[in-house]
């Protein structure tokens, strides 16, 4: 097992980096501790970034939503910032394993982790998430889009450390809906996250459906074209979904559930009975939203 | 592996113990401060034996690092009977039957006691949620939320 550090500023990071061999950055544990215990991974040295002080804000601009790095999910579920216009943020946050874990699992820890079931991953996704890195060389912001490579692969630097998961302000109605095996913590046998703009514009993306997670952008529709689109829209997400036959769901199954909730998203934004009534705050989220 | 000094406050004593880089909470806590009452059921985040509460907040200790709580305040199942009786909840436990081979049954009180200080009269399904991480192989559910609602003083 690996030594610890625990730098208080990013500065003092840098320089521990410097020449100590492979570092793995700390933030909940709840996926990098599990992995060392296994002995999945190895590394010759854990750093704890909770304590450098540029992770551990969350501010609502004008123009953005910046989440620091070392933020929870019950944290992001009880910030007054992160409103019903995120809602598939917060129902992801509320779906992500069990609430004892998400008083340590963290938005940034899912994203790096990079797992194609990853709760956070599609509901960032359709929300035009993207990350700010930052390393001895200065910062980049990488959006989300681009930032999965593969099964817990991303595009990250090992020295790289994320400050912040960023997204733009913005207005309408949106979900992340799970499906899992039980009722208690389990990862996502698929997952499908969707978001219309108030302008229009239409994202959904799916989990657990591919190698990574997957976005369609669909552009401007207007809500008066949406019936006759539906199709298309549910066609083109069908087309898009490569899954596996694994230990949570077979590829029939996944490609069935996948369809079906696009239908109930596509639908509900139709109906006009999506997005209308996001329960916050919420200690129980939207529930019966997450686990159909 | 290198021993490190850590100071915290376990049940609202002070410690200072030297423990190995790569412990966890849970592993500090039974093997070097002698706490045994937290259990470790699968040490992966998976059952919620290990429960403590981490700065007013429950959470698996299994999957927290020692060094992690330099300055920390921990409580634990020891600190339920602190002044020699049983606290409320323990009694509820006993009185609902909400045990039998008890290994789950200091995290269960962990997490409810987390549940109460911040919410003193939970709903069903706020049990529930808050209960969701902490598995139990003999008992079932419903035993463990009565004791709890009794605590929280909801009428059943
Ligand atoms: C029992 C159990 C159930 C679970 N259920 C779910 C579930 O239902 N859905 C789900 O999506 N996940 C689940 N998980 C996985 C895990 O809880 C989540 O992925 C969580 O969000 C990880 O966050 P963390 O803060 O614990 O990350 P950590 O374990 O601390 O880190 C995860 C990875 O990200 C890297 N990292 C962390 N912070 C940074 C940073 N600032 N910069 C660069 N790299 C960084 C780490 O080095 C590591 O590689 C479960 C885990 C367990 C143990
Ligand atoms: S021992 Fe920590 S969750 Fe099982
Ligand atoms: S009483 Fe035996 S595990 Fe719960």
């Amino acid at each position: 097992m690996p030594g610890f550090l625990q730098p208080t500023t990013l500065e003092e990071a840098f320089a521990l980096l410097d020449g100590k061999g492979e570092t793995r950055f700390l933030a909940g544990g709840t996926d990098l501790l599990v992995l060392l215990r296994l002995g999945a991974i190895s590394c010759d040295n854990v750093m704890d970034v909770k304590r450098i002080p540029e992770l551990s804000t969350l501010r609502l601009t004008d123009e953005t939503l910046e989440i620091g790095a070392a933020w929870t999910c019950n944290q992001i579920l009880a910030a007054p910032e992160v409103g019903s216009e995120y809602a598939p943020l917060r129902q992801a946050s509320a779906a992500l394993a069990n609430s004892l874990l998400r008083n340590r699992a963290t938005l940034v820890g899912n994203i790096c982790n990079a797992s194609p079931g990853g709760d956070m991953l599609p509901a960032c996704l359709v929300l035009e998430g993207s990350v700010v890195a930052a390393s001895s060389r200065g910062e980049r912001t990488i959006a989300l889009k681009d930032f999965f490579t593969g099964v817990k692969k991303n595009v990250l630097k090992p020295d790289e450390i994320v400050l912040r998961t960023v997204f733009p302000r913005t207005q309408g109605r949106g979900t992340y809906l799970k499906k899992k095996r039980i009722h208690g913590h389990d990862l996502a046998q698929v997952s499908v996250a969707g978001f219309y703009a108030d302008d229009g514009h239409l994202r959904l993306a799916l989990g657990a459906v591919a190698i990574t997670p997957l976005l369609l952008d669909f552009g401007v529709i207007p809500a008066a074209e949406l019936p006759a689109r539906r199709t298309e829209i549910i066609e083109a997400v069908a087309a898009a979904a490569k899954p596996i036959t694994d230990v949570r769901a077979s590829r029939e199954y996944r490609l069935a559930m996948g369809r079906l909730f696009t239908e109930r998203i596509i639908d509900g934004l139709i109906d006009g009975s999506l997005g209308l009534a996001e329960d916050r705050p919420c200690t129980t989220p939207a529930r019966e939203a997450v686990t159909a | 592996m290198n021993t490190r000094p850590i100071h915290l406050t376990v049940n609202n004593q002070g410690y200072e113990v030297l423990v190995p880089e790569d412990a966890t909470l849970l592993e500090l806590l039974r093997e070097e401060i002698g706490l045994t009452g937290t259990k470790e059921g699968c040490g992966a985040g998976e059952c919620g034996a290990c429960t403590v509460i981490l700065n007013g907040k429950p959470v698996n200790s299994c999957l927290v690092m020692a060094l992690e709580c330099e300055g920390a305040s921990v409580r634990t199942i020891e600190g339920e009977n602190a002044d020699g009786e049983l606290s409320d909840l323990q009694k509820a436990f006993i009185e609902h039957n909400a045990f039998q081979c008890g290994f789950c049954t200091p995290g269960m009180i962990m997490s409810a006691r987390a549940l109460l200080d911040t919410n003193p009269d939970p709903t069903h399904d706020e049990i529930k949620e808050a209960m969701e991480g902490n598995l139990c192989r003999c008992t079932g559910y419903e035993a463990i939320i009565a004791a709890i609602e009794a605590v929280g003083g909801i009428q059943k």
